[in-house]
């Protein structure tokens, strides 16, 4: 072995080191989505909506944003209850950014999933229901949540 | 009249806060907040609110499609009526009143509140009579606009097939902002505080208890 293919060799090592290291830092700055105990609350029958809470954790290096949630349950939107003056309103969040090593809690008065047009076939206490996350950079995350009355 | 309220709101807030050892607690008389009205009962009987005299009284408003608020308020109220004693239970009587009478009819409201306890009042009417007590409380409520909600998700994942009108109004529930006020009011109909579901229970539970004894 000469000279030349010795440093051939040495530049393709140095090379192949140097890829997987960029590599390894890139996958640092990746978000990760975690979910935690995410629940539906069953409504009284004549009710036409109902309320979803849980916790969506980020424990990745990066931020991600939360862009879209769709069920099989119905129709579903991320809102937000705020205490004005005594009057609570709820506002649609059409997305939201959550943060390296935050999460977003969802829970009664504050952010919650609003389901409305309810499937009265998945609406059965004990049941579970199917929900999407779609988050730009993790893709759309699938969980099955529990179906259950809060009184 | 809004901005005194909220100040009356603030003050019994903070007052509490500050003298939670005190036993007794001056609830003075909140002038111009309540006062008599007529309403429909769950069963569908007219009521007069004075039919309520000799009970201590803890109103709030809502309404059945509410989700996140009302049944979390209800939830709330069942503590609270849970702390009590059957003898103080049977000197109290928690009121609902509907801000949605359209499509909160007495059978509606009657189930609803039927799933928290069986003993609260589920209060609607005429939307004349309702817009009266939401006055006569300097309550506000307001529908919330169609246009919030992109329309993505209003598309219909359970397409049905309307039967009659019946069926089509109450598939056209809608939202509302409301007051959340919880109104405690005295043997003689009087409004003697303001609180919230913020309140912890046990200090709740002491004023209705303080009302009960006067
Ligand atoms: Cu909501």
């Amino acid at each position: 072995m000469n000279n030349l293919s010795m440093l051939k060799i040495v530049f393709i090592m140095l090379s192949v080191l140097m890829l997987a290291s960029a590599g390894n830092s890139n996958a640092d700055k990746q978000p990760n989505i975690e979910t935690e105990s995410f629940w539906i609350v069953l409504p009284p029958e004549v009710a036409r909506h109902t309320a979803g809470y849980g916790i969506i954790k980020n424990t990745g290096e990066a931020s991600d944003t939360l862009l879209k949630i769709t069920s099989n349950a119905g129709a579903v939107m991320l809102h937000k209850t705020e205490i004005q003056s005594g009057k609570a309103r709820m506002t649609h969040i059409p997305n939201i950014v959550i943060e390296a090593h935050s999460e977003l809690v969802l829970k009664p008065m504050s952010f919650h999933l609003m389901f409305s047009d309810l499937s009265p076939v998945i609406f059965i206490d004990g049941s579970k229901a199917t929900l999407f996350l779609e988050f730009e950079q993790s893709g759309i995350i699938k969980i099955n949540i529990l179906i259950r009355p809060n009184w | 009249m809004l901005n005194k309220l909220a100040t009356l709101a603030f003050i019994s807030l903070f007052s509490c806060s500050s003298f939670i050892v005190t036993a007794e607690q001056t609830l003075p008389v909140l002038s111009g907040v309540g006062g008599d009205f007529s309403a429909m009962d769950t069963n569908g009987e007219a009521v007069e609110f004075n039919h309520y005299a000799g009970k201590v009284v803890v109103l709030a408003f809502g309404y059945t499609n509410c989700a996140d608020i009302c049944p979390f308020t209800l939830g709330y109220l069942k503590r609270l009526y849970g702390g009590l004693s059957a003898n103080e239970q049977q000197k109290t009587r928690i009121i609902f009143v509907t801000i949605d009478p359209e499509y909160d009819t007495p059978g509606h409201l009657k189930s609803f509140i039927g799933h928290f306890n069986k003993d609260f009042v589920g209060l609607s009417g005429s939307q004349e009579q309702i817009d009266y007590i939401v006055s006569l409380y300097q309550a506000e409520y307001n529908r919330l606009s169609v246009l919030n909600i992109p329309t993505q998700n209003i598309r219909r994942v359970n397409p049905k097939l309307f039967a009659d009108d019946e069926q089509a109004k109450e598939d056209n529930a809608s939202l509302y902002s409301h007051t959340v006020t919880l109104y405690l009011i005295d043997k003689q109909g009087l409004t003697r505080s303001l609180e919230y579901t913020g309140t912890p229970v046990e200090q709740f539970i002491k004023k209705i208890q303080q009302l009960i004894n006067e």
